[in-house]
């Protein structure tokens, strides 16, 4: 376990180098948001609510899912490039598990980014937005533990597809059509509320809802009680499926591994 | 002559390479098609729900949409070298091009077509016109045809321009991948939409600055009449495919003047 602490703290602080990157990711992420809050503003038009959403809903629901997906992007080609130029081979000698390491490295980025991207564009919304307050002291805390939940729910999708790498010349764009799965049904760019009421119901049946959703209505305290538990679990439930379906890959992946030359 | 026959060979080339594997080449357009249309279709979705956008209903934005991607697919085959001209200077590769007998423009903007990205906007820019044009009361006859070709011609010629324009500033800074990404990418994003949805800030870096509000908007309005036009200035809708030949002749002497200071990176 400390192996794998050190290694995020090690990705963490390689990204304080890049200035530049810290900069930009800051600019990126508060024009995205601006462009997003203009056209909800605009489609809200005069009306204070539409199906009993307000606008500021909308807005700390946009804010919260879009901060949490910029921080959880990292490097999806790493899996392949590193197949593609045989370092696979380095990385399996070493005695900490692959998953685990690559786990570490993305939360350590992950991290770096919550903090200095998604920080500084939330107080950046929050000059010129009224966003929500979390329902509770409880219910902000439970969704700390949702939202990692939530992440661990991504990784997984995108590390399985990063397994194919070791039958498919190229996964980049299967990759670019899950990450516009996610956009879309986990409720990156339109909230789920505002979803067709069959394709809400598609997608409750999915592990988009609990990536960003389950989060953002735990804070909202749409989800209370029994059904904020119900809503955790599924979450649970997720990862597990997917952890395990994960591994299965990664091993047959492994055995079929052939790297030429040396 | 011989410089069509050079672009049409070069162009060959270009699909050909791409075409080495095609399996690949299809999943990889296939995916540009997908996350391009990531953005139609959550509008296209939350109009369901709230039926306008200031005054705009779906099949117009769609049609505002359509001219983005339709011209994007032409910038990217003719301008894909000088999008990726930073890499290029980095990578020494620019040096090939000082010794052979053409324009270096010429060169660039023919050597390489970005194959996959053109069919993927291209395929996704044809269906959104096809879907939208006849929806939207347009009366298409030989004015609005024309009107409509030079407005494109514009539209690529103002994206081209910038390219340019950005590829010359390489020649004064090492790094500009994160001014190209604030000014190009970014204002791409805005310009899908009607841009009186947006502040005034906004409004008039794309109008005057990055004039991506030439490319679609005040073409569109010209087609369409919104009422949110009475925003701007009525002559905007006349001059808009004409801003893509200024924008361009002033990026190309910035160009022409930039170009002498380069040194290599390489050796």
């Amino acid at each position: 376990m400390r192996a794998y602490v050190e290694i995020a703290v090690k990705k963490f602080q390689d990204k304080m180098a890049y200035r530049l990157d810290f900069f930009m990711g800051i600019v990126n992420t508060a024009i995205t948001i601006v462009v997003y809050l203009c056209i909800y503003r605009a489609l809200y038009g005069n009306s204070v609510e539409v199906d009993g959403i307000t606008y500021q809903m909308v807005a700390t629901n946009f804010v919260i899912t879009l901060g949490l997906s910029n921080a959880f992007g990292y490097n999806e080609m790493f899996l392949q490039d590193k197949v593609r130029d045989g370092s696979i081979t380095n990385e399996l000698l070493k005695p900490v598990s692959f998953i685990f390491r690559l786990l570490a490295e993305n939360v350590g980025e992950g991290a770096f980014k919550l903090i200095f991207h998604f920080l500084p564009a939330l107080l950046f919304t929050m000059v010129h937005t009224r966003l929500c307050p979390p329902q509770s002291a409880l219910h902000l805390l439970i969704m700390f533990g949702s939202v990692v939940l939530g992440y661990l729910i991504l990784w997984l999708l995108s590390f399985i597809i990063q397994t194919w790498s070791f039958w498919l010349f190229s996964v980049w764009g299967i990759i670019t059509i899950k990450n516009v799965l996610v956009n879309i049904l986990a409720g990156t760019l339109l909230p789920l509320w505002f979803m067709p009421a069959a394709l809400r119901r598609l997608i409750s049946y999915t592990p988009f809802e609990a990536i960003y959703f389950t989060p953002v209505r735990i804070y909202l305290g749409e989800l209370s009680g029994a059904q904020l538990l119900l809503g955790v679990a599924v979450q649970v439930i997720w990862i597990a499926v997917l952890g395990v379906t994960a591994n299965v890959f990664w091993k047959k992946g492994v055995k079929k591994l052939v790297v030429q030359g040396g | 002559m011989g410089e069509l026959r050079i672009a049409a060979q070069s162009l060959k080339m270009s699909v050909r390479s791409r075409m080495q594997y095609r399996v690949d080449a299809l999943v990889a357009t296939i995916a540009v098609f997908v996350r391009e249309s990531a953005n139609i279709i959550v509008i296209y979705l939350a109009l369901l729900k709230f039926d306008v956008i200031n005054g705009w209903n779906v099949n117009e934005l769609l049609f505002l949409f359509s001219i983005l991607f339709l011209t994007y697919a032409i910038v990217v085959s003719l301008f894909a070298d000088l999008r990726d001209f930073s890499r290029m200077i980095r990578e020494g590769r620019f040096d090939r091009l000082l010794v052979r007998p053409r324009g270096l423009l010429f060169q660039l903007i023919l050597n390489n077509a970005d194959v996959i990205a053109s069919l993927g906007h291209g395929l996704l820019g044809i269906l959104l016109f096809v879907l939208s044009a006849g929806r939207v009361g347009i009366q298409w006859n030989l004015v609005t045809i024309l009107y409509y070709t030079g407005a494109i011609i514009g539209g690529v010629l103002i994206q081209g321009g910038i390219f340019i324009f950005f590829s010359a500033l390489s020649f004064y800074f090492v790094e500009t991948g994160s001014i190209r990404s604030i000014f190009y990418w970014n204002m791409r994003k805005f310009a899908g939409y009607p841009i009186s949805i947006y502040n005034r800030l906004i409004q008039t870096i794309l109008i005057y600055v990055v004039p991506f509000a030439f490319v679609n908007y005040f073409p569109a309005q010209y087609l369409l009449r919104k009422p949110d036009m009475a925003n701007y200035n009525e002559a905007y809708i006349y001059i808009a495919p004409f801003v893509g030949v200024g924008v361009y002749l002033a990026a190309y002497l910035f160009w022409r003047v930039s170009v002498r200071r380069y040194y290599s990176t390489g050796n």
